[in-house]
């Protein structure tokens, strides 16, 4: 499923993410890679989604979160 | 002799703190040569020996392709730095450690500091500082920036780092490169988290527990409520700035007050010409009333929104109007400088300090001067009243409200496009610093040399643009009429009947440019035609009685409501006023912008006032 499609407290891995080679830098930079382990915080409507990732609290706006694909436990 | 340091941190890595910390006041700030990317350098002098330090532009990463990252891989490759100090949030090891990776590459000297120990100890994280230094080969300092005992140790370290550099033993292994595809960006990356997992492990270890947000954080994070929160810490953060200058204001205005009189009198009974004593008399001492009141304003916001940021209230607000904002092309944060502009536009301008680059820095100054400030609000109910119902009154200020609306919008598309790339524009992807304690000493200090800095800097623009406006408004016989300003006024009036201005409103027209506080004085010369100029606008801050009822019979006698409308609407898009220009000319130090988006708003007012003048005519 999408990370926009998440729900609070759930958690899972980050499966795929998809994008250009520019958005891969950014997002990866941050911290968001292919098999992180990751946790919804907030998932509001037209808000960018909160996860928590490597001890980080962490924002991305929706149109990104749609190109991450995750896997939710 | 090497004396050359950079600062290379993530947002959020406490990289200012420490350049601030490191430079004080002995700083200068420039653009890199063609980029629309501030340049920060200072230096520091430590046992008579001097040093520079730049502070490179904060981004996440270094590989991506914004200009900070290109202009930070450049500076550092080209090798002027001799020494690269890393910044890592030690409460965050694992991410804020990809700079460390990133930085690998380039192959430069380097020591490490684990900022933000404080919290990380806070947070019963432990670090093993010095397996992490064995492994790195480079020095590994913990470290909190906020606090200053540390910085001496600081300081030798690096003394001692740029006579005996180290570089990184271990570098990431990184898979065959095959272009700069997606898929070989995110083998690399993952190459990267892979060392950094390497070099960390036994030197601390990641919680892996269930994340619950804070009280604080749920209710300011939520989309409703978080958002009046939001509103209802900038307002209060306002009115906290404006007591803390308050008192220096005060101070400050009693200059003219006291000088004015024993100044004209010494000098006129030397028998200098009475310009000059005008000048000495009324526009020096006034001029430096207005840079303290400048002064004072940044020093309250700064302390202000030093606080909000450092707390980390501001990277809250950035993600609730990120979606609102992000429209505008600009970050959320900006949200914080425009609100304050409702108050005043000195304070929304130096506010715009919060923001990430000097390109938003820049754009949002330019959508904060669209936004009324206080002394507006004071001059259009009563222009108004004379002319209106207060029904109608309540109209006009409606109609400017959603003016400001589509004046913030017109001018993110006018200025938008040259000051944000559009790699820029890309959604927001950022981390919300968990809460910090504020260290005030280190808030206090930053305010009052940023304060001080504007005041010295101000000086000068000040002079000059209250000289300039001097010289129109100087009439040696005390009357209107013998000034240049009606003399231009009244042979340019035919041109600026077009807009909707005949001479009288255009003088307040041009005295809006210069105070809003000046308004009413101005049209009181003008239409009743007690007083100077000079004096109406010089004083005004002291509060000239005006009397509305005299001026408004006299201006209702003499224009028509038309007028009146085209002449509200005129003055309060104008350029908010001299103290607000010359902030934003020293908070953007680029001449440049700062006259392009001068003359947008004079032309821009200018344009909308013959709009309203001709539609309104129609009707009234």
């Amino acid at each position: 499923m999408k990370l926009t499609e998440t729900k609070p407290d759930q958690t899972g891995v980050v499966r795929k993410i998809g994008g250009d080679a520019h958005f891969m830098s950014r997002i990866t930079a941050i911290g968001v890679t292919e098999g992180t382990d990751f946790q919804t915080v907030r998932n509001d409507r037209k808000m960018p989604v909160l996860i928590y990732l490597r001890e980080s609290l962490i924002a991305v706006n929706r149109a990104d979160a749609e190109r991450i694909e995750v896997e939710t436990r | 002799m090497k004396d050359r340091i950079a600062l290379l941190g993530q947002p959020n890595s406490g990289k200012s703190t420490v350049y601030n910390a490191l430079t004080g006041s002995r700083q200068h700030v420039g653009n890199w040569p063609g980029k629309t990317v501030e340049k920060n350098d200072g230096f520091y002098t430590y046992k008579d020996s001097r040093y520079t330090v730049t502070d490179l532009p904060g981004s996440y990463g270094l590989s991506g392709n914004s200009d900070e990252e290109i202009i930070t891989v450049d500076f550092i490759r080209s090798g002027q730095a001799d020494l690269v100090c890393i910044l890592v949030d030690a409460s965050q090891l694992e991410r804020s450690m990809y700079m460390v990776a990133e930085f690998a590459a380039l192959d430069k000297p380097a020591i490490l500091l684990l900022n933000m120990m404080d919290v990380a100890r806070s947070q019963k994280k432990e670090i093993d500082h010095k397996l992490l230094e064995q492994r790195l080969g480079i020095p590994v300092l913990p470290f909190t920036a906020a606090e200053s005992k540390g910085y001496d140790e600081l300081k030798a370290l690096l003394a001692a780092e740029l006579e005996h550099p180290h570089k990184l033993a271990s570098v990431p292994a990184l898979p065959e490169k095959r272009g700069a595809s997606a898929d070989t960006t995110q083998a690399e990356s993952e190459a990267k988290y892979d060392w950094i997992r390497n070099m960390l492990e036994g030197v601390t270890h990641a919680e892996s527990g269930h994340f619950t947000l804070s009280k604080r954080d749920q209710r300011l994070l939520s989309p409703v409520l978080g958002k009046f929160l939001c509103f209802g810490t900038v307002l209060v953060g306002f009115l906290v700035a404006m007591l803390i200058c308050m008192p220096l204001m005060g101070a400050g205005s009693m200059i003219p007050q006291l000088l004015n009189k024993p100044i004209a009198d010494l000098l006129n009974g030397w028998n200098v010409h009475p310009w000059l004593v005008s000048i000495f008399s009324i526009i020096l001492p006034n001029t430096v009333y207005f840079c303290i009141a400048m002064a004072g304003f940044v020093f309250g916001v700064n302390l202000v929104f030093g606080y909000l940021e450092e707390i980390g209230f501001l990277a809250r607000a950035a993600y609730q109007f990120d979606s609102l904002l992000s429209g505008l092309g600009l970050q959320g944060k900006a949200i914080c400088p425009i609100l304050m502009g409702f108050g005043c536009t000195i304070g929304g301008s130096c506010g715009t300090r919060v923001m990430d680059n000097w390109g938003q820095r820049m754009l949002t100054m330019a959508v904060v001067w669209a936004v009324p400030c206080a002394s507006i609000w004071t001059i259009i109910p009563v222009i108004s009243s004379m002319f209106f119902t207060p029904l109608q009154t309540m109209l006009v200020v409606l109609g400017i409200l959603l003016y400001v609306v589509v004046l913030m919008t017109v001018v993110s598309k006018v200025f938008g496009r040259s000051l944000i790339s559009q790699n820029a524009r890309s959604g927001m992807i950022m981390e919300l610093p968990p809460y910090h304690k504020p260290h005030w000493k280190h808030i206090l200090k930053e305010a009052f040399l940023k304060a001080w800095d504007i005041f010295v800097r101000a000086l000068r623009t000040v002079t000059l643009i209250s000289l300039l406006f001097w010289a129109f408004s100087y009439s040696s016989t005390g009357n209107v009429a013998d000034s240049l300003l009606y003399k231009v006024g009244t042979a340019i009036e035919p041109f600026t009947r077009i807009f909707g201005l005949g001479w009288r409103t255009f003088m307040g027209f041009v005295s809006s440019a210069f105070a809003k506080e000046a308004v009413l004085g101005v049209l009181n010369v003008a239409f009743v035609g007690e007083g100077t100029v000079l004096d109406a606008t010089f004083r005004s801050v002291f509060n000239v009685a005006t009397d509305n009822a005299v001026l408004g019979q006299a201006m209702t006698e003499i224009i028509s409501k038309a007028e009146a409308l085209a002449f509200m609407c005129a003055c309060t898009f104008n350029i908010p006023c001299v103290m607000a220009l010359s902030t934003t000319y020293r908070e953007s130090h680029s001449l440049k912008w700062t006259a392009r988006i001068a003359a947008f708003y004079v032309c821009g007012a200018l344009l909308l006032s013959c709009v309203v003048y001709h539609i309104a005519a129609l009707f009234m």
